[in-house]
This record gives C-alpha cells, sequence and structure tokens, in this order.
C-alpha cells in the first residue's frame, strides 16, 4: 500500500533483525548504528543485573571520566569571569572509531584524570592561600575595630580619672603609682577579640551572657565586605566583637564557647603602638598572599581556558562511548565464540541503508570479519514508527501524547494536519488576529536555523517546536476571519452589500443580491446582530462536529481490513455509522434544509431544530402542524428513531454472539485451550526458556519468551462490548453537544475582542487636540498589547486546548486503538542536544 | 469525617509526598541484589537504580562508608527539612518533636566528648543534622550538669525534660548515662501526651510506636544496669511511665536480677514473650559461664526490637489520615541507612558471611 513511499498514514513496516557482530568490530559497529539513529535494540539479558553484565568494567570507567568532565564543567562555572567553552560544532573531532580506538579513548582517560589532578592541586593552593588571606583580612579588621574600642575606652578612661581625681585626691596615698600605671595605656582589663559569623552574633551573646552571669562587656560591628569561599562561592558575613572580661577562668570559658561557636580568634596587645605594628605587618603579608594568590589564580584560569577549548569534545566522546556500552550490554555475550548476538528492530525499509553501514563500520576498524545481519520472523508487535518531517512532527506530536497509535494503524496525526488548525480557526476567526499569530510563525520559521541552535527556555521552545502548527493555525484563522468578516471586531467592506438602510431607518431592506463570501457587513451593528451570528455559529458547529464525527468513523473500515476484522464492518462499524447518522446526521441535514428556506415568505414560522429533535425521542410520530419543517416528518422521524432503536441492541449482541459461535466452533471439533491456567503458562514458559538456551546456536530469536498471551475470554468479549456500546452511544449525544464549544469560544472571542475595541480605541479615532493625539497613542498602546497578550496568546491556547480536546476526545474516540509503543532507537543525535 | 477533610487539607499534600517517599524504601528484592555486589562501586551502581539515584555519582573513588551513610542520611534530612517547612500547626509541632530525639542525641554525644576531651569540632561534625540547634556547640563549655542547663539548655525546647536531672552533681560515664534516660523518659512522656492531643487516629497510631519505644528503653535499661552501681531504686526511675509493660512490668523489672526476671516481667505482653524465646534460653544454659553469651544475648534481643520496631512503623503506613507516617518514615528510613552501612561495611571488610544481618523493611 504504501511501500515505496513513506507516508504518514500508517507507521512504518519493521523488521526484527538478528545481528552477529564479531567482538572486535562491536564497539565499531554500535556506534556506526548509532550515528544512524534507526536501530532500535532489544534487551536480550532482562534477567541479568545491571553490574553482572558484559561491559560494566567499562561503563564504570566511562562513568569516571564522565564524572571528572562534569567536575570541569562545574569548575568552568565557578570561575567569577567567564572562561569561553568552545562549541562542539566548532572544536576537532576526537576519532573513538577504527583500530585505534581503544587508545584514543585511553589517552583521553589519562589526559582527563591529569587535568583532574592539575585541577584539584591547583584549587587546593589557591584554597590554602585565600583561607590564610581570608584570615590576615579577618585579623586587619579585628585591628582596625578593636583599636577604635580602645580608642572610645581611652577617652572614657580619661574621664572616669578626672572626675575621680577631683573627688577622691585627699583620700588616695598612693596617686602617681597610679597616674603612672594610667598613663601607660595599659588599664587592667583583659579582653578576647575575634571575628565571628554574624548570624551567630545573638547566640553567641546569649551564651555568653547565661555563662558570664550577666557579667557582659561585649563590642560588636559588622565588616562591610562579605568573604567568599573560594570552593563553592557561598557569601558569609562576619563581625569583629571583643569582649572584655577579668580573670583567667572566665577568660578561657569566653575562648572555648567562641571556638566552639566557630569564632576565631585573634591575638591582641593592649598596646597601642604594638597593635599599629602588628596592623602593618599584617598588611605587609596581606600584600604579599594577595600577588601569590593572584598569580595561582591566573594559573588556575589559564588551565581551565585550555580545558574549556576541548570539554564539550570530551563530553560527547564519553557520552557516546557510554551509550555505545549500555547498548553493547543489551547483547547476548557468547564467549567460545568470541561474538555478540543482538536482537534489533528496524524498519523494513532502511535494511539497505543499515547494511551499508555495517559493510562501513567493518572498514573502518580495519578487520575483515563483518558483522552479519539477518531478518527473524516473529509473531510479536513490533513498535510504531511514524517517519516525520519538520512539518509533520509538531502535528503528530499532538496525537503521540494522547497515545501511541498501534504497529500500521491508521494514524490520526495525518488528518490533524487540517482538522486542528481548521478547528481552531473555527474558534478563533479574526482576519487580524490571524495575521499576528502568522506573522510569529512565519518569523520563527526564517530563523529556523538560528533558533534551532540555541536554547530557547522552556516557554519560547514549546512555540518554537509548534511552530508549523501556528503557521497553519494562522492561515486558517484568517480564512475563518473572512467568513465572519471580522477584523480586530470590525468588518470589511468588500463586496456591496446585501442589503440598504433607506432614510436612517434602522430596519434593512433586502437589495435582492446575496453577499458572495462570508458574512454580510450590514450585520455589523445591527441590533439583531448576535441573534443572528449565534444562531448561525451554533448550527455551523453541529454540522462541523458531525462531519468530523463521521469521518472519525469511517478511518474504523481500513483498521478492520488491515487487522483482518472484517465482521467487525457490520458488527461495529455500520451500526454505530446507522445510529449517527439517523440522529445527528438527521439533524444535520435539518439545519441545511431549514437554511435554504426562506421563512419570510413561508405561511409558518420557522421551527425550532432543538425542540424538533427532543419532540422526535418524546412522542415518535407526532409533529405539530403548526412546528413542521417539511410533510411527511412525522413518518420519517419514526423510520429514523426505529433504524438508531435497532442499531444498538446490534452494537450489543452480534460481536459477542459471533465470538460464541467461533468458539463453539473450536470446541465442537474437539479442540480443547491449552495453557488456560496460571501454572501452565509458567510451565511453559520455563520450558520455553531452556529450549531457547539449547537452540541459541541456531538463530533462532532469543527472546521470544515472552510470548504476547491473548486469550480472548468470552466473557471478556461481552463485557468490552456492553461497554464499547454505552460508550458509543452516550458519546454521540454528548459529543456532538461537545462541539458546540466551536459556538461558544468563537463567540467569546468575538465579543471580547468587541469590548476590548469600545474600552480603548472607540471614539478616539479621530483626534481633534493633542490630548487627543495622546490618548489615542496611550489607548492604542494598550489595546496593541492586550489584543497580543489576552486575544491572540490567552485566546489562542484556550481555542489551541479546545481543539485538541476535539481530537482526543471526540474524534479519536471513534476509531483510534492505540497501544502501540514507540520506536526508540539508539541515536547519538537526540542523546547530545537534550543535554548540551 | 468533618475532621477528616480538615486533615485532609492542611496535611494531605504532605501526607502524599511521605507516601510517595515511602514508596522508595528499598525492598527485599533490591536488598538482595545489594548483597551481591562485590565491591563498593558496584554497590553505588546497584543504587543508582533504586530512588537514591545519583547521589553518590560525584564522588571520587575509592568510596567509602561514611560517605554512604552521611550522603543517604542527608537525603532524609533533605526531605525532612522539605516536610518540615510545608506543615502547618500542629504538624509542624509533631515534627519538631521528632527532633527532639535527635537532640537529646547530640547533647549527650557532645556531653560525653567533652567529658573524655575530644575534639570539639569533630563531636560537631559527628552530631545528627536533624537533632542540631543553634547553640549546640556551646555545650562543649560545661562542665555540670547546673551549668549546661543554665548556659545552654534553658533556651531550648528540651530544658523542662531536663529540669529533673540537675540535682546529679559531677559529669561521669554513669551519671551522663542517668541523665540521658531520665531525659529521653521525660520526652517521651511528654511527646506521648501531646499525640494525646492530637485526635483519634493519630493518638492510636503514635500512642501504640511510643508505648513499645518506651517499653524498649525499660528493658534495655533493665538488661544494661545488670551489675553495674545503678541502684534498683534509681533504675526504677529511670523507667518511662508509659508503655505496655507499665506498671506492673516496670515494678517486676525495677527489682529483676538477670535475664530471666526480665523475661518473667515480659510474660504479660504476648508479642514481647517471643523475644526472649531463644535468648532466654541461650541465657540460661550459660548462666554462669560470663557474660559473652549475656551480650550475645543482648544484642540478638536489640535486633528483635528493632525488627520489632519496624514492624509497627509498617503498620502505621496502613492508615491514613494521622501523623504517625512522618514518625515512621522517619524511622524506617533511618533503618534503611544503617541497613545500607551494614551491607556497605560488610562489602568494604569482605564479611559476606554477616551481610544478610540486615533488617528487611519491605
Amino acid at each position: 500500500m504504501s511501500d515505496d513511499y513513506p507516508s504518514l498514514l500508517r507507521s512504518e513496516r519493521m523488521s526484527l533483525v538478528q545481528l552477529f557482530v564479531p567482538t572486535e568490530v562491536a564497539h565499531d559497529t554500535v556506534h556506526e548504528l548509532g550515528e544512524l539513529g534507526d536501530v532500535q535494540f532489544k534487551d536480550l539479558n532482562p534477567s541479568v543485573n545491571p553490574f553482572q553484565r558484559s561491559f560494566v568494567g567499562e561503563i564504570r570507567r566511562i562513568d569516571d571520566m564522565s564524572r571528572r568532565t562534569r567536575f570541569f564543567d562545574a569548575q568552568i562555572e565557578k570561575e567569577k569571569d567567564v572562561v569561553p567553552v568552545r562549541p562542539l560544532y566548532e572544536c576537532a573531532p576526537l576519532l573513538t572509531v577504527g583500530p585505534r580506538s581503544a587508545q584514543t579513548v585511553d589517552e583521553l582517560d589519562t589526559t582527563l584524570s591529569q587535568y583532574e589532578s592539575k585541577l584539584t592541586t591547583l584549587n587546593e593552593s589557591y584554597q590554602t592561600l585565600s583561607e590564610r588571606t581570608r584570615e590576615l583580612t579577618e585579623a586587619r579588621h579585628v585591628l582596625r575595630e578593636t583599636a577604635v574600642f580602645f580608642d572610645k575606652a581611652h577617652t572614657q578612661t580619661s574621664n572616669i580619672r578626672s572626675s575621680f581625681d577631683d573627688s577622691a585626691t585627699p583620700l588616695l596615698t598612693s596617686h602617681d603609682d597610679r597616674e603612672g600605671g594610667y598613663s601607660a595605656g595599659s588599664f587592667d582589663l583583659e579582653f578576647v577579640a575575634g571575628t565571628i559569623e554574624r548570624s551567630r552574633v545573638p547566640t553567641f551573646e546569649r551564651v555568653l551572657w547565661r555563662v558570664l552571669r550577666g557579667n557582659l562587656y561585649m563590642n560588636h560591628t559588622d565588616i562591610a565586605e562579605p568573604f567568599i569561599d573560594p570552593s563553592t562561592n557561598a557569601e558569609t558575613r562576619k563581625n569583629v566583637f571583643i569582649i572584655f572580661a577579668h580573670g583567667d577562668v572566665v577568660l578561657a570559658k569566653i575562648r572555648k564557647v567562641a571556638e566552639s561557636m566557630g569564632a576565631t580568634i585573634f591575638p591582641i596587645d593592649a598596646n597601642a603602638d604594638k597593635r599599629a605594628d602588628a596592623l602593618r605587618e599584617v598588611e605587609n603579608r596581606l600584600e604579599d598572599l594577595q600577588t601569590v594568590l593572584y598569580n595561582t589564580g591566573i594559573g588556575r584560569r589559564a588551565e581551565l581556558v585550555k580545558i574549556g577549548e576541548s570539554l564539550r569534545v570530551w563530553q560527547d566522546v564519553v557520552k557516546k562511548e557510554k551509550l555505545i556500552y549500555e547498548t553493547l550490554n543489551l547483547f547476548n555475550y557468547d564467549v567460545r565464540r568470541k561474538t555478540l548476538i543482538a536482537e534489533a528492530w528496524v524498519p523494513t525499509r532502511d535494511l539497505t541503508k543499515i547494511q551499508l553501514a555495517l559493510r562501513h563500520a567493518t572498514e573502518e576498524s580495519g578487520t575483515s570479519v563483518p558483522p552479519i545481519l539477518h531478518e527473524l520472523q516473529t509473531s510479536k508487535t513490533p513498535p510504531t514508527f511514524h517517519r516525520t518531517n519538520k512539518f509533520t512532527e509538531g502535528f503528530q506530536a499532538i496525537m503521540d501524547s494522547y497515545g501511541i497509535s498501534a504497529y500500521q494503524e491508521i494514524n490520526p496525526g495525518l488528518f490533524a494536519i487540517t482538522t486542528f488548525p481548521f478547528l481552531f480557526a473555527v474558534m478563533f476567526g479574526d482576519i487580524g488576529h490571524g495575521f499576528i499569530i502568522l506573522i510569529a510563525a512565519v518569523y520563527m520559521i526564517l530563523r529556523e536555523k538560528a533558533m534551532a541552535k540555541q536554547d530557547n527556555g522552556e516557554i519560547i521552545g514549546q512555540f518554537f517546536y509548534g511552530r508549523y502548527i501556528i503557521l497553519m493555525m494562522g492561515l486558517f484563522s484568517i480564512y475563518t476571519g473572512f467568513l465572519y468578516n471580522d477584523l480586530f471586531s470590525k468588518t470589511l467592506h468588500l463586496f456591496h452589500s446585501g442589503w440598504t438602510f433607506p432614510d436612517n431607518s434602522t430596519r434593512g431592506v433586502y437589495t435582492g443580491h446575496t453577499y458572495p463570501f462570508g458574512l454580510d457587513p450590514a450585520w455589523h451593528g445591527a441590533t439583531n446582530a448576535l441573534v443572528f451570528t449565534n444562531s448561525y455559529k451554533m448550527k455551523m458547529s453541529i454540522v462541523l462536529g458531525v462531519i468530523h464525527m463521521t469521518f472519525a468513523l469511517c478511518l474504523q473500515v481500513p483498521n478492520h481490513f488491515r487487522f483482518k476484522r472484517k465482521s467487525d464492518i457490520y458488527t461495529n462499524f455500520i451500526p454505530q455509522m446507522l445510529f449517527l447518522q439517523s440522529i445527528f446526521g438527521y439533524l444535520v441535514l435539518c439545519i441545511l434544509y431549514k437554511w435554504s428556506v426562506d421563512w419570510t415568505k413561508s405561511p409558518v414560522s420557522p421551527p425550532s431544530l432543538l425542540n424538533m429533535l427532543i419532540t422526535m425521542f418524546l412522542e415518535p410520530g407526532k409533529v405539530d402542524p403548526e412546528k413542521q419543517l417539511y410533510p411527511g416528518q412525522g413518518f420519517v422521524q419514526t423510520v429514523l428513531l426505529g433504524i438508531a432503536g435497532v442499531c444498538v441492541p446490534w452494537l450489543l449482541i452480534s460481536k459477542p454472539y459471533l465470538a460464541w459461535r467461533e468458539m463453539h466452533k473450536t470446541t465442537g471439533a474437539g479442540y480443547v485451550t491449552l495453557g488456560n491456567g496460571e501454572e501452565t503458562a509458567i510451565a511453559r514458559h520455563s520450558t520455553d526458556e531452556t529450549l531457547e538456551g539449547e537452540e541459541e546456536g541456531n538463530g533462532r530469536a532469543i527472546a521470544e519468551g515472552d510470548e504476547e498471551h491473548e486469550g480472548h475470554d468470552f466473557g471478556d468479549v461481552v463485557i468490552h462490548q456492553i461497554i464499547h456500546t454505552i460508550e458509543f452511544c452516550l458519546g454521540c449525544i454528548s459529543h456532538t453537544a461537545s462541539y458546540l464549544r466551536l459556538w461558544a469560544l468563537s463567540l467569546a472571542h468575538a465579543q471580547l475582542s468587541e469590548v476590548l475595541w469600545s474600552m480603548t480605541l472607540d471614539g478616539r479615532t479621530d483626534p481633534k487636540s493633542i490630548g487627543g493625539w495622546i490618548g489615542l497613542g496611550i489607548m492604542g498602546f494598550m489595546w496593541l498589547n492586550l489584543t497580543i497578550g489576552i486575544l491572540c496568546l490567552m485566546e489562542g491556547l484556550s481555542a489551541f486546548l479546545h481543539a485538541l480536546r476535539l481530537h482526543w476526545v471526540e474524534g479519536n474516540s471513534k476509531h483510534f486503538e492505540g497501544g502501540g509503543y514507540p520506536f526508540a532507537p539508539l541515536s547519538f543525535a537526540g542523546e547530545g542536544s537534550k543535554e548540551a | 469525617m468533618e475532621a477528616l477533610f480538615l486533615t485532609c487539607i492542611d496535611n494531605g499534600f504532605l501526607e502524599g509526598i511521605v507516601r510517595g517517599y515511602k514508596s522508595g524504601i528499598l525492598t527485599q528484592s533490591q536488598y538482595a541484589n545489594l548483597t551481591q555486589c562485590e565491591t563498593l562501586e558496584d554497590f553505588r551502581t546497584q543504587l543508582s537504580a533504586t530512588d537514591y539515584g545519583g547521589f553518590l555519582a560525584n564522588e571520587s573513588l575509592p568510596l567509602s562508608t561514611s560517605t554512604i551513610q552521611e550522603k543517604a542520611t542527608q537525603i532524609l534530612v533533605d526531605q525532612f527539612n522539605y516536610l518540615r517547612g510545608n506543615a502547618v500547626e500542629p504538624l509542624n509541632k509533631f515534627l519538631e518533636y521528632i527532633t527532639y530525639s535527635y537532640m537529646i542525641d547530640n547533647i549527650i554525644l557532645l556531653i560525653t566528648g567533652t567529658l573524655h576531651e575530644r575534639d570539639t569540632h569533630e563531636l560537631l561534625e559527628r552530631c545528627h543534622p536533624l537533632g542540631v540547634f543553634e547553640s549546640m556547640p556551646a555545650l562543649c563549655v560545661a562542665t555540670t550538669v547546673e551549668e549546661l542547663y543554665q548556659s545552654v539548655l534553658v533556651e531550648t525546647p528540651l530544658a523542662p525534660y531536663f529540669r529533673d536531672c540537675l540535682s546529679a552533681n559531677d559529669l561521669d560515664d554513669l551519671n551522663i548515662e542517668i541523665i540521658r534516660s531520665t531525659v529521653y523518659k521525660a520526652y517521651l512522656e511528654d511527646f506521648h501526651s501531646f499525640c494525646g492531643t492530637l485526635g483519634q487516629p493519630t493518638q492510636d497510631v503514635m500512642q501504640r510506636t511510643l508505648a513499645f519505644e518506651a517499653d524498649r528503653r525499660t528493658i534495655n535499661i533493665t538488661v544494661n544496669s545488670f551489675n553495674t552501681e545503678l541502684s534498683k531504686e534509681q533504675r526504677a526511675k529511670l523507667f518511662p511511665t508509659i508503655g505496655r509493660l507499665w506498671p506492673e512490668g516496670n515494678n517486676q523489672l525495677a527489682k529483676a536480677d538477670d535475664i530471666d526476671q526480665v523475661r518473667a516481667a515480659c510474660e504479660t505482653v504476648s508479642e514481647y514473650r517471643t523475644f526472649f524465646n531463644d535468648a532466654g534460653v541461650s541465657s540460661s544454659s550459660a548462666h554462669g559461664n560470663g557474660g559473652i553469651d549475656d551480650l550475645a544475648a543482648a544484642s540478638m534481643l536489640e535486633d528483635r526490637f528493632f525488627r520489632m520496631e519496624v514492624f509497627l512503623n509498617k503498620q502505621a503506613f496502613l492508615q491514613q489520615f494521622q501523623y504517625g507516617v512522618f514518625f515512621s518514615y522517619v524511622k524506617l528510613k533511618e533503618q534503611e541507612i544503617r541497613n545500607l552501612t551494614w551491607i556497605a561495611e560488610c562489602i568494604a571488610q569482605d564479611a559476606k558471611d554477616r551481610i544478610q544481618d540486615f533488617i528487611p523493611i519491605f
């Protein structure tokens, strides 16, 4: 059917192939197939622990290498000035295939470990140096701040002393001694000074206060600049503190508390001169250290720059190597014959391509033993693979996120390419808004190459991925916009209107010609415009909905043919179709008929179709002549209702009956079902496995043990069919009603854009004064922003969501089976972009 | 019913989270895989397939058991802090209560360390991160209980627990043990009564778990106090006044002189009876022969207690809309970390014959 050219209608035909790969070319073969990205390998040792597989040693080595590259990456990221990292596509590739591949990897391993040890030593020395610097800086701060304390204390003591002098001089005998003692500048208080983390200051103070029983004299000030830990880049802010106390025991206690709270204590002399000396010395040493530190930093940076030049290549190689060995671990390793046996799913169409790749791999590796590929016969379901291009990719993704279609099932993603943007546009119909999103899509498509390369972030990336969907949605929205004759809630006057309004009358007069395309602009602003468009859009939604559902229902048929279930056509498809058409198909016909009649010239008033449908159920056969749509209506409706009524038991019974007859026939012929109970199934399973062990060498599919048991029980069939019938019959009604969302959203969209216009620009479009121009500018800006933000983005997303639902629920429930599993080939391409 | 929905509003999210965490606890088959590992690297590979994921991926080789333990504990701590950050009263208070037991352990560790003049920073590193509090480092300064209480503990939530043991004068090993037991007893009783205020399902589940915890302590204190200076009156004071052995079992235990009497005291509770089945036999047959058999019996007893604890904690997950799951999760995870450490230790020391001696959880 579609064997010549890849088509989206059905998933690709797949083959299960077996590969015999000699050990020496295994690595290169997998590498080649990974580059090709077209082969999905099966796990042939599902029962083996990950660390007991054949290539665990290699993987572990690669893991260590990748840890090293991660370490480099983290180091480069942490560096304050940006280290240039050369992107992958600008680097010379590192060859990891061919006879020298093992050597290359070995070399890479040693290079990596060399760089790592170099970097670690540099880091260590950098860290010790910055640690020393930090200490010295702290010491400097302590010296400076304590000097302030002391100065203050000095002025205070002199004050105290002078007052003391005045009042107490006569009583003192050894006045001179005291005078001498004070003037030496060493008052009798001892103290502890140091630095502590700012967040700990309150706790520190509290604990000290308690330990010293309230006899605490403590001073502390903030150090303005934060200290930065070079290894973690974490900022810590510290305070200088000084605590005055008396007595060795107390001082020791203070020291101990300070140390346990993580403070650093510095020995400070009480003598001002000595302090100045110390400060000078500290500053000298600090200067020296900073030079050394700077040089170390430069050296480290140079090293990082060198690493940055080839880091991406290393990462790439490491990632690929890891994938290769992980894949090799899926293979069956035959130690005696030195071959690896692999099983894989490949698209049948690409078999020759894969053969070529295998040959190429053999040539590359420089050996003469080629891997052997041959196709296996299997009863297992292959994975589902839709070959998409950049245009169809987005639409297929919409359907795949609902469910992966079964192998070779009709793919709804193909039809979504038109139906999806169309249903969206019905809700979003506006020439202007459609144009805006079209422009956005065209912009993304034109800059496709540039945008694909850069990282777009989560939100922009999503839009970029769906750029072709947006393109189609924009085009269709412009089309429906013309149909609704709606341009930013205004109308276009492209042709002559079919109505005239003579002498300021509010009542239009029909001129006799019909507006050729879309809605007549005369409706715009008419008092009954809303009544008219509502009725029109509502009916249109039902018509579109029934067409969409009928189409989706028809997609069952090719599936029934393909999966050889012809009986399903008359047990499922025909009754379902009849049921749908006799109720809702009939409704659609009535809508079209009602549109075609000129009710102004009719003797009866136009009947309500909704009431008609309700009475069709409630009073079959009876039609009020006042509300009659056409003669003979009662009879037609009774017949249709009868057909729909017959369809329900038909749908319910016919399939189970066929299944029962089939079963009867087989049992009648003397066959008994095998492997019904659990035990026999297990027994068979195990014998299968042992058999396989024996036959391994004979080229049989190895992992065929887990045969899919499709024990179709009669009870299952009955229950399944009951559910199916109920779901379908109720679904028909609710789904038809569900399409009314097309009308609701379209109405909401039109009204919203009209409200926006009247709130902002209405009446301002013809400014007379400067104020008017300014008002127009502000309002115009607001209008544009709200149009893009609310009407295009928010309304667009909501319409998108509803279109999605209509496809997933209303459309897919009619035919889609799902239950497939996606084709996940080994591919380097996807892996590379994911993490880079 | 109404209360049920109200709990859901406040704690439904966290309960969901903790149940999710719980399903990440290693299963029997994963343990089976772990025990087959030859090296710690295998161990890491095997763990990376579980919920632990790549928690060791950035560690350079060779791995050490302590790194594994540290990292695993860190995961628990992160999870706990997440829960705590999202909790509202009274769950918040409940979670705080869980940390108290770790705080007690840390305090005792620091006091003992200071007594033996260990390095303060080394001690601080060994503290359990769940029980860290701000003024904890200052504990190293204190030399008497009085000082300890006045300078540091008075501002912690543990202060009321310490009030009863201020009479102990000087710090020595025995006194520290007594302090630990007294404080723990006060803590258990307080937690027990707090759970009583939380309403039905929580009260039920938690008091069952705490009652067992109390009994375990009672029995342990009794067994450990044989042949020590601890007088029987003092011993009786250390027993928590909750639990299924209380009061008459406790009274009997207070008077017990050997393990057979302990067994007799526990006869009344059917679950505890089995603990002593083998232990009792072995100790009675080898009674006078020395302390080694007693030691073996005690360690076997300890093992069974752990098993029982795991069992009770697993049961907590059978009931919904109660806080017991949070407590139980932390305890189960702690047991899991103990198991991992044990297995890793066995692998590292090549003691394969004892590798199966962990306590499986699920």
